[in-house]
């Protein structure tokens, strides 16, 4: 397979080690961000965007959360793109993205959870750090967009337990409801009480053949 | 602690447990004594006796080791790093795996592992040279990764692990300076788990003939001079820009992967080939 020229050139390595360098600061700076890191010790977050050709993986060590490209292993995986995450809104039920595939969610939910938890209680001031290293003039843009982001995919990660068992329900057919419960079990009955009866006629036919011999 | 002191072949291996470090009765490695008729390897372009070679390699790394780290950042511009990244994520480790970074040096790979595979994990730093060992080490307990790392005084070509040991490993910029690439690829193969995978990152062709020829001047011209204004070492940046021209090229080094058993061989080039990493797995 070709090689693209931002593989050559690892665009991807290069945002992975910047947003690594960034969120680990900001954790630093925060007393309880490398603490609340505790619970999700070995957990690893995938988040594959649409508008990037590759995954994010967030992976938490004792203190540190390390960002790579790599989705072999993950907990929990966020499937969306920036431009939904953008028009999220607060009260959108995220089952109306899931339908309209706009959004998907693979693994344990409470992951994904933990690590939103995170985000909000870290105060990020993204425009002032952004701007003592690339400058004032796009910073503020970025920030802005960084700070809506990270507002969005935190929501969205809160949202989806309050949603999930709709969700998983109606759409992953994953879980199965009450009614569906019943009917399994008297299906289970109504095969039981005809096992019961065929084994009662067999013992009649052994029993006939025996006086037959 | 368990100390484990064992002749393998003719290296004696020296293990270091946390900060102990056990002394050898064979602090000079052994060399291949190969008496066949080809009894003569490279060293950068000179053609040295194979015996030689690992002496002469040996002296290189000691006497680089100190500045390694600044050289390295200094040479590529940083960008060693991340190819470096890219090795860990082409990986694939997750916690509890168990990972050989072969020709570790001063460890640059190790840290990132260490974190990677976690407490269940385990990463073995292993090194023919005990200077650059002794820096990985102090480095990296500095950074306070103690926990799950050791550091193992080996020859790649001698590997002193038990067959199907590792679920990954890795040889940085390490797999040039062997003097027998055939048989420690094959010692690698021997050592890895079924299923695991070998990542070889190494210097190699540049695809383009023009970024070949600014990467000729570069290292001839350039980085000898760095080497002795800064490390006071230039031969030894000279020995490796020519080492560098004599490694096998992508498609060679990926033949001889092939040979050594490994399956669903393949490379990826970076920063226009001047690097490569290649993958192999064992089934
Ligand atoms: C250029 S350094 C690379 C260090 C580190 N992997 C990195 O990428 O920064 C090459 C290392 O290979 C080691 N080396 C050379 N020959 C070796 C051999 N036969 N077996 C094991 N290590 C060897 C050297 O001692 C040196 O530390």
């Amino acid at each position: 397979m070709r090689q693209t020229i931002s593989q050559q050139l690892m665009f991807a390595q290069t945002l992975s080690a910047a947003l690594e360098t960034l969120i680990n600061q900001f954790l630093r700076y925060n007393l309880h961000g490398t603490r609340a890191l505790k619970p999700l010790s070995e957990k690893t977050l995938t988040v594959k965007l649409a508008e990037l050709s590759f995954p994010l993986s967030f992976s938490v060590s004792d203190e540190k959360i390390h960002v790579t490209t790599n989705d072999e292993h993950y907990n929990c995986c966020l499937i969306t793109s920036i431009s939904t995450l953008i028009e999220l809104k607060k009260e959108q039920q995220l089952t109306d993205l899931i339908k309209n595939d706009k959004l998907d969610i693979q693994g344990d939910l409470k992951v994904a959870q933990r690590f939103a938890d995170i985000a909000q209680t870290l105060d990020i001031d993204w425009q002032s750090e952004l701007a003592k290293r690339i400058g004032d003039v796009p910073t503020y843009k970025i920030g802005l967009l960084g700070r809506q982001l990270l507002n969005k995919l935190s929501f969205a990660a809160k949202q989806i337990p309050a949603d999930a068992s709709e969700w998983l329900v109606h759409e992953k057919r994953l879980i199965i409801t009450a009614a569906e419960l019943s009917y399994f079990s008297r299906d289970v009955e109504h095969t039981e009480q005809q096992t019961a009866d065929l084994n009662q006629r067999i013992n009649q036919l052994i029993n006939r053949i025996s006086k037959l011999s | 602690m368990l100390i484990n002191l064992k002749k393998y072949g003719k290296l004696t291996v020296i293990l270091f447990y946390g900060e102990t470090m056990m002394s050898a009765h064979d602090q000079n490695h052994p060399v291949n004594n190969d008496n066949s008729d080809e009894s003569t390897t490279h060293f950068g372009f000179q053609t040295v006796e194979k015996n030689e070679k690992e002496s002469k390699v040996a002296s290189v790394f000691h006497s680089v080791a100190q500045q390694y780290d600044v050289m390295n950042d200094l040479m590529s511009f940083g960008i060693h790093r991340l190819w470096k990244r890219f090795t860990i994520d082409a990986s694939g480790v997750r916690p509890g795996n168990k990972v050989l970074d072969l020709a570790g040096g001063t460890g640059d790979l190790t840290a990132k592992f260490s974190q990677l595979v976690g407490r269940e994990g385990k990463v073995i730093l292993a090194d023919i040279n005990s200077s650059m060992l002794n820096v990985g080490r102090d480095k990296l307990r500095d950074r306070g990764l103690v926990q799950n790392i050791e550091y193992v005084q080996a020859n790649a070509q001698y590997l002193p692990f038990e067959d199907n040991t590792f679920d990954v490993i890795t040889i940085a910029f390490g797999l040039r300076n062997v003097t027998d690439k055939d048989m420690a690829l094959r010692s690698m193969y021997r050592v890895l788990k079924p299923g695991g995978r070998l990542l070889v990152l190494e210097f190699s062709k540049p695809e383009h003939e023009l970024v070949n020829k600014a990467y000729d001047f570069y290292s001839f011209n350039i980085l000898p001079k760095m080497g002795a204004l800064v490390a006071k070492d230039g031969d030894s940046y000279q020995y490796l820009a020519e080492s560098i021209r004599m490694h096998p090229d992508q498609e060679t080094l990926k033949t001889m992967m092939d040979a050594a058993g490994f399956e669903q061989t393949s490379f990826k080039n970076l920063t226009g080939g001047v690097v490569a990493l290649h993958k192999g797995y064992k089934f």
